[in-house]
């Protein structure tokens, strides 16, 4: 694998003071002839046993799990209101899963807390609520209170076995107002007693759970918000297990949706959530990124910091988002303006050659050049189409105040091209995995190896698409930062690790000799470690300049002092 | 029996024995979910005498569905879409509940003629036309409900019947002395008429409209 990055000759190697530990001597022209014994076999710098600088400390957390902590904010709730679990679940979604908050206002006026999330009828006035209205849903003959204060104590002495069977009567002269079915016969209804055959109930409650993705079902009345409990939707819904299965997963996603410091996996179909406290404010998004994967599978790589769904180490959220935001408005026109077009010498306007001759006047200043050589036109007499006047000061000069003018243009897509380029070539890791594959069982034909052994090759594989991605972002932040010394040292550590990553690059696509396989063996897993470790030099040092507030941008970026 | 088919035909049905409310439902073709209802314009409103025609779509899910609901006689009203009819009004959407109907619907429909709501627009031409000027907007209304839904118009004038460019300003709810103005500076009429009604014209000291604006837009 190559890239258009070009290495200088430089001699003056740089090295900061992390490299020293390092027991690879490593040299750019002598790699190849490095013994190395140190490491062995083993990738010793694979195993983590705490956690880096640039890591951050999450949990991943199943839905089960999430469905406890859940329960456990429901029983609180439940216990100081002295409501049923059911009902605490509704007032607790009602206000977002905001615990305190709830439990401030209903402590302030309990009522209007539980008319507003459904789960008392609102008072009727001015005469007092018949004894039925005001009661539960879930008893009509159980002891009536008649001042609305005690409401919730109805809720809650509600024997439990009676939660689970609301209302279905046997009636034979009532016709559900929504199918006008009369063979129906089991009617079902909420606290508001709008009766409803349970078939109608079953469909609405499966249309808002499938297709609007619902989790609130308020009461099919018109104008009525009261909203069905848990053990009501469960009922209703009946042998349909998936619907269920389907709202639990609404409500877990909702109360994830109203934790900041809960993120739910945005990978198609997955139902982890990851649980990020040190990275739930937003002010905590200028010195970290909170890269994180959920439990489900280890490829589930995501932002827990912003909608990214990819490993953007190292660079922060803000400054990710608006590189990203750049590249879909510019990359296009600044490729088209570099290759279509130039700049008049004399009034920069930029200029489009779309016919004619190269005898060039600008439309704005007159100006007249020559568009091969940029110098004037004057000077190139008849014979302009050898253009023999190609080393003629003017037109030096001509051009030179060309570069000058396209500097900032060069310098975006500098950045953006070997951006490009990284993701290009990671993207070309796929292929390269059946490769290397393939690679590996030849390898086990041709030499002693055993299939443990040549698993370097997909170490190394690994290894290098994990460091693309670094080193793409790098071309994102650096592009960003303000020039001085801690970029000089950016790129350095981004230098050498590009280096390394395209030498191991090389290793691995190089074919393969029988005679030289151990060395061949030696050499990559020398350089996969090598590679590794520059790698975590370059995000531990990123990581730990956002925490010293060393980095300085170019440009103001959100949560940043500007620059 | 489909429940759905159910509950459409006994809507239709029931909306046949129901003759006082006068609102109507009728099938297009064979297909009883794909209907035309009718009602009449209320009382006291520029829609007063007219008869309007609504597009109706029963969708598959139902009653637990919002019906899909489209004017098709044109409606001079800033919730209704002036060209395709569309309606703007929460019960057709997130409001909706099982237990209205297909009548109940159409009545509110009507209602909404009744209490139009130019804040939450759906033909922002027409919002502004109700904000800038209530009485030159009714008047558009009415003649609309007059040419389109039939309705019995103003005494005297724009009578149908009367020359077609009449029509258009009146149609346009534009003032007939502001076209003249204009076509007076030799500008084809209907562009004039186009104009001013795309910059919501009602004389050159309203809303800051002056006449060189007009000219300008019109030289384009």
């Amino acid at each position: 694998m190559s890239s258009d990055y070009e290495i200088s000759d430089d001699e003056n190697e740089y090295y900061d003071e992390e490299d020293d530990e390092m027991e690879v001597d490593y040299d750019d022209g002598s790699a190849s002839e490095i013994e190395v014994d140190a490491f062995g076999d083993d990738f010793k710098v694979a195993v983590r046993s705490e956690r880096k600088l640039y890591e951050v400390d999450y949990t991943s957390l199943s839905q089960p799990e999430i469905e406890k902590i859940m329960q456990t904010d429901v029983d609180h709730i439940s216990g100081i209101f002295g409501v049923e679990p059911a009902v605490a679940a509704q007032l607790l979604r009602h206000m977002n899963w905001n615990k305190e908050r709830l439990i401030e206002k209903y402590m302030d006026n309990a009522s209007s807390v539980a008319v507003a999330a459904g789960v008392e009828l609102p008072p009727r006035e001015p005469t007092p609520p018949p004894p039925k209205a005001s009661s539960s849903r879930l008893s009509s003959t159980g002891p009536q209170r008649t001042t609305r204060r005690t409401t919730a104590e109805n809720l809650k002495s509600s024997p439990k076995s009676k939660r689970t069977t609301p209302l279905v009567e046997e009636s034979k002269e009532f016709v559900c107002p929504i199918c006008f079915d009369d063979t129906q016969t089991e009617f079902m209804s909420l606290i508001c007693e709008h009766k409803f055959c349970a078939s109608c109930w079953k469909e609405y409650i499966t249309s808002k759970v499938r297709t609007e993705a619902e989790c609130k079902i308020a009461c099919m009345a018109e104008d009525c918000n009261i909203v069905a409990l848990d053990p009501f939707v469960e009922k209703a819904l009946g042998d349909d297990r998936e619907t269920w299965t389907r709202y639990q997963e609404l409500l877990v996603r909702q109360f994830v949706s109203c934790i900041p410091h809960l993120k739910f996996c945005p990978y198609p179909s997955c139902t982890h959530t990851v649980s990020c406290p040190s990275a739930a404010t937003k002010s905590s998004l200028i010195t970290m990124v909170p890269i994180v994967t959920c439990g489900a599978s280890n490829t589930h790589v995501f932002c827990f910091g912003c909608p990214i769904d990819t490993d953007h180490r190292p660079v922060v959220c803000a400054v990710a988002k608006m590189w990203l935001q750049k590249c879909r408005d510019d990359s296009e026109t600044a490729n088209w303006i570099k290759s279509n077009t130039k700049e008049c010498s004399k009034c920069q306007s930029t200029i489009e050659k779309n016919g004619g001759c190269n005898h060039m006047t600008c439309k704005k200043c007159k100006y007249e050049f020559c568009w091969v050589c940029m110098g004037p036109w004057t000077e190139h007499g008849t014979s302009w189409y050898s253009c023999n006047r190609y080393e003629e000061k003017n037109s030096v000069d001509a051009r030179d105040a060309q570069t000058k003018s396209r500097a900032s243009l060069e310098r975006y897509l500098h950045y953006y091209n070997r951006w490009a380029n990284h993701e290009q070539s990671a993207k070309l890791s796929m292929e390269l995995y059946t490769k290397t594959e393939k690679k590996m069982e030849e390898m086990q034909v041709t030499s002693e190896l055993t299939w443990i052994q040549v698993q370097f090759m997909k170490k190394a594989v690994d290894v290098v698409f994990r460091c693309r991605m670094t080193l793409k972002w790098t071309y994102a932040m650096a592009y960003y930062l303000a020039s001085g010394n801690e970029k000089e040292l950016f790129e350095d550590n981004q230098r050498d690790l590009e280096r390394a990553v395209e030498e191991l690059s090389e290793l691995i696509e190089a074919p393969i000799d029988p005679e030289t396989i151990m060395t061949l063996r030696q050499k990559v897993t020398d350089k996969t470690v090598y590679v590794q470790k520059r790698n975590e030099i370059m995000l531990e040092d990123t990581a730990k300049g956002y925490l010293e507030g060393r980095w300085k941008w170019n440009v103001t970026v959100e949560g940043f002092d500007s620059a | 029996m489909d429940a759905r088919l159910r509950r459409v035909n006994k809507e239709i049905a029931d909306c046949k024995s129901d003759k006082s409310s006068r609102v109507t439902i009728d099938l297009v073709d064979d297909n009883p979910f794909h209907l035309i209802g009718a009602f009449d314009g209320p009382e006291d409103t520029p829609y007063e005498g007219g008869r309007f025609q609504v597009d109706i779509v029963i969708p598959d899910n139902y009653p637990f569905q919002p019906v899909k609901m489209k004017f098709i006689t044109k409606v001079y009203h800033p919730n209704i879409s002036s060209a395709s009819g569309a309606i703007c009004l929460d019960i057709l959407k997130d409001a909706w509940s099982p237990v209205l109907t297909l009548k109940s619907t159409l009545i509110s429909l009507q209602s909404l003629l009744c209490s139009p709501e130019p804040r939450d627009p759906q033909d922002a031409e027409v919002a502004k036309h109700y904000m800038t000027s209530k009485s030159s907007f009714e008047k558009t209304a009415r003649y609309w409900t007059m040419i389109y839904a039939g309705g019995p118009g103003e005494d005297g004038a724009g009578r149908p019947g009367k020359d077609a460019a009449k029509d258009e300003i009146a149609m346009a709810g534009l003032d007939r002395a502001h076209v003249a103005q204009f076509e007076a500076l030799g500008f084809d009429r209907s562009k004039v008429i186009d104009v001013l009604r795309r910059m919501n014209y009602r004389g050159a000291n309203v809303a800051n409209i002056n006449d060189d604006r007009v000219v300008e837009e019109l030289l384009k």
